[in-house]
């Protein structure tokens, strides 16, 4: 054992076992050392920093920090407060370095700073053309580390790669042309020396792919297309030339197994969103969990959640991995709460269907038969006069990150019990316009339509507890070892949850609206909570 | 024209935020004015929206699902105050925010047309010809109907229910008059009652003026400001009916009529 990973153990340990909150400092210390692929797959060994978007590469999203506790988070107070200048949505998951915050901001900027104070280090903008296709939002929702070297997606469809340590620009790699309908939102994840990053425009008729690149260079070392061409039988699952622009984009982070060597990552809808007559068939892979070969990107297999999709139900949700006991047998499991309002269970060594059952309100499906495909009711797709389902186009869940923690063995999950009348229309493509194919409407005010948090039994997709909160909210979910869950609520809330029972431990008001999610990290000892509100990164501790 | 950013920026806010001279000054009458105004105009426009616009403010443009758009059919634009205003913030869109322009690509006429929908979205007829009476139906408002109890005008009436000063802008006649009849088939959420009960048995009910995750907020009869925590000794129960009367049995048809053109003549600028 080495001297370092002694350090790393002792560090853990004296976090880990109730060192008393002292005002953290790192005055004059030496921080921010490289990032190596060995730390990044034993990211969990490390809970002092957060070394991704999703906290480790199983993507639990679960901090085993615990000086933040059931017991003290009555003492939580703010830290310091880092405000955004640009004005949209604040989607940003920090990461933490050995005491350096990585802050991205809108529209493909970032920042960094002192985890201790907030008070910046460097800053890199990124220069954008004014020709931007961009659907939802001119987001960022985090960056990925290797080494020393930031990876970040941008907005006009570039990776670039920034120097963690002054900011300065590495590298900058066109992924695809902006004009044609593609951006970047999401964070890369890194697997082994490959920089693996996705792509968003869905609802400008593009075709979809995940790409790998060499984290030195930049150079792409594959592409796995998400719509499969025309030498692959799937291709058949679409109605003439519809694959050609079909969509299935890839906005979100996925995860990754180093034991089996693969990556999910899940796919969005398929295009254009709301007239499927145009594109007949299953519509593969969209709306799917992909995995795929680490190394060549080649596909072990799929699992489509709503096959032929009229309802932009995309499959952007981040793939959960925990290892459960299920009927007495362990399983590598995947966990999934999908946007089209079922929860689902899959092994990810095989992708065989486990269980499934719905865990917001849907009124589209009887129910999954034993294969986890959906068995539709009649008369729900989209109609020139409007039909009315459940979910709304936004779903049952998004692409807020769910939380597993292994303590409590639940997954947490933010939830929207609401309703849209769906339209459907006949839509030419034209290259780099929207492709939709009609729009939706919820036909009362948003206050009859309830948001919840929902802890979700992964063994059985029961609901072991729900806390409601203000409809909708568009926030993600933290679970720690202190047994808490922290989230948001849309009015700027920020929220401690016993993750045991769902009971209300602790709550202050932001007064902002939330699109992000929280992490946390520590500092010499002290263990902090960052959540981005409004336009500001808030961060707490113990007073 | 490739303008650099600085130039860009501009260029759009200059005409925002000086709406009136900049037209004046320095656009050409084609420019400044919407010539696209016609029905067959209004339909087009309606078919680019829905084409362009959908995604972020919603098929009949009353918001976006994701919070992203606002609502355009309120007749107020948070951007602009003219139909050039918005012709550039359709063309160039907002920087810094989700919106973004459909380009210089797009025609010019098309982009007019889109104007046009929009403002066909709010556009009440301001001589309506209503049967009633509005002189009639302002008596009944402040007598027979004891409206201004609970609904102020101008500043005046009381604060239990909407403020109706811009009534005329906001619904048509048969919206209006529908509300008199059925109060309780389209209740805004924010004239719901908040009822709430202390650990001592002491209560309290009032108009919901807010409601969050943590916590409510409501006017009591007495217009008393009171708030509350849901987490805390007091419990909360919420009723979504209206608080105000059917004028079914209350008034004659006459009366209503009256009423309604009262109502329906409400406006900033009469």
């Amino acid at each position: 054992m080495t001297s370092s990973r002694l350090a790393t153990i002792f560090t853990v340990l004296s976090i880990a076992h109730g060192v008393n909150a002292q005002p953290a400092s790192h005055e004059g210390e030496a921080v921010f050392s490289p990032v190596t692929w060995n730390r990044l797959v034993n990211a969990a060994d490390e809970p002092h920093n957060w070394l991704m978007y999703n906290g480790t590469l199983d993507s639990q999203r679960f901090s085993r920090l615990d000086q933040i506790n059931i017991d003290t988070v009555g003492d939580l107070e703010l830290k310091w407060a880092h405000h955004i200048p640009q004005l949209d949505r604040a989607e940003t998951t920090p990461l933490v370095v050995d005491g350096i915050m990585f802050i991205t901001e809108s529209p493909s900027n970032v920042v960094a700073v002192d985890a201790v104070t907030g008070r910046p280090f460097w800053r890199y903008n990124h220069p954008l053309p004014d020709d931007l296709r961009v659907c939802c939002g001119r987001n960022n929702r985090g960056v990925a580390i290797l080494g020393e070297t930031l990876y970040m997606s941008t907005l006009d469809a570039h990776l670039v790669a920034i120097d963690g340590r002054s900011g300065s620009l590495v590298w900058n790699r066109e992924v695809a042309d902006h004009r044609s309908g593609y951006s970047k939102t999401a964070a890369p994840l890194i697997v082994k020396d490959r920089v693996v990053t996705g792509i968003a425009g869905g609802e400008y008729g593009i075709r979809g792919f995940l790409d790998a690149y060499d984290a030195d260079t930049g150079e792409r070392e594959w592409r796995t297309h998400t719509i499969p061409g025309p030498d692959h039988p799937d291709n058949r699952t679409w109605a003439g030339d519809s694959w050609r622009t079909g969509g299935s984009p890839t906005w979100l982070t996925g995860s990754y197994d180093p034991e089996l060597n693969l990556v999910y990552w899940g796919t969005g809808n398929p295009g254009p969103d709301w007239n499927g007559d145009v594109r007949m068939g299953d519509n593969l892979y969209a709306d799917s969990v992909l995995a795929l070969d680490g190394d060549t990107g080649a596909m072990s297999w799929y699992f489509q959640f709503t096959p032929h999709d009229e309802h932009d139900w995309d499959a952007i949700q981040v793939p959960v991995l925990a290892d459960i006991e299920l009927d007495g047998e362990a399983r590598k499991a995947m966990l999934w709460a999908n946007r089209n309002g079922f929860y689902y269970t899959l092994d990810r060594e095989t992708g065989e269907f486990l269980l499934g059952k719905p865990f917001a309100k849907q009124t589209w499906a009887e129910g999954l038969d034993s294969n986890g495909r959906p068995i539709r009711r009649p008369d729900t797709s989209p109609s020139r006069e409007g039909t009315l389902v459940a979910p709304i186009a936004g779903g049952g869940t998004n692409w807020w990150s769910p939380a597993y923690s292994p303590r409590t063995g639940l997954l947490y999950v933010n939830s929207f019990d609401g309703e849209a009348v769906f339209f459907s229309r006949e839509q030419d493509y034209n290259e780099g316009s929207t492709f939709t194919g009609g729009g939706t409407e919820t036909p009362l005010p948003i206050d009859h339509y309830q948001s919840a948090i929902r802890a979700i039994e992964p063994t059985t997709g029961d609901i072991q507890w729900e806390f409601p909160i203000t409809a909708r909210t568009r926030a993600g979910v933290l679970a720690t070892a202190g047994d808490l869950v922290f989230s948001a609520s849309v009015e700027g809330y920020f929220y401690a949850l016993d993750a045991t029972t769902g009971e209300p431990l602790w709550h202050i008001a932001l007064g902002g609206p939330v699109h992000a999610q929280p992490m946390s990290y520590a500092v010499n000892g002290q263990q902090f909570v960052t959540m981005t509100i409004g336009n500001t990164v808030y961060t707490f501790g113990l007073n | 024209m490739h303008w650099k950013r600085s130039t860009r920026w501009m260029a759009i806010l200059l005409p925002v935020l000086f709406v009136a001279p900049t037209v004046a000054v320095t656009t050409s009458a084609q420019e400044s004015e919407n010539l696209y105004t016609s029905r067959l105009d209004l339909r087009m426009g309606r078919s680019v929206f829905r084409a362009q616009c959908t995604t972020c403010h919603g098929l009949n443009a009353g918001g976006g699902n994701e919070g992203v758009g606002p609502d355009l059919t309120t007749g107020r634009f948070r951007r602009a105050d003219s139909d050039l205003g918005l012709y550039r913030i359709i063309r160039d869109g907002v920087p810094g925010t989700s919106m973004t322009g459909v380009g210089t690509d797009a025609s010019e006429q098309s982009v007019w047309q889109l104007v046009t929908y929009l403002r066909s979205l709010n556009d009440f007829s301001s001589a309506a010809d209503l049967p009633g009476s509005a002189e009639a139906g302002q008596r009944i408002f402040v007598g027979k109907g004891d409206c201004a109890q609970c609904h102020m005008v101008n500043g005046q009436g009381g604060r239990l229910g909407p403020n109706l000063s811009l009534l005329g802008e906001q619904r048509d006649p048969e919206t209006i008059q529908a509300a008199l009849l059925d109060p309780n088939a389209d209740v805004d959420p924010r004239w719901w009652t908040m009822r709430a009960t202390g650990p001592n048995g002491q209560s309290f009910e009032g108009v919901r003026m807010n409601e969050d995750t943590f916590t409510f907020r409501i006017m009591d009869a007495e217009e008393n400001l009171r708030a509350f925590s849901k987490y805390g000794d007091w419990s909360y129960e919420r009723v979504q009916t209206s608080t105000m009367p059917s004028y079914a049995d209350n008034l004659t048809v006459d009366e209503r009529e009256d009423l309604v053109a009262y109502l329906y003549s409400l406006r900033s600028k009469p």
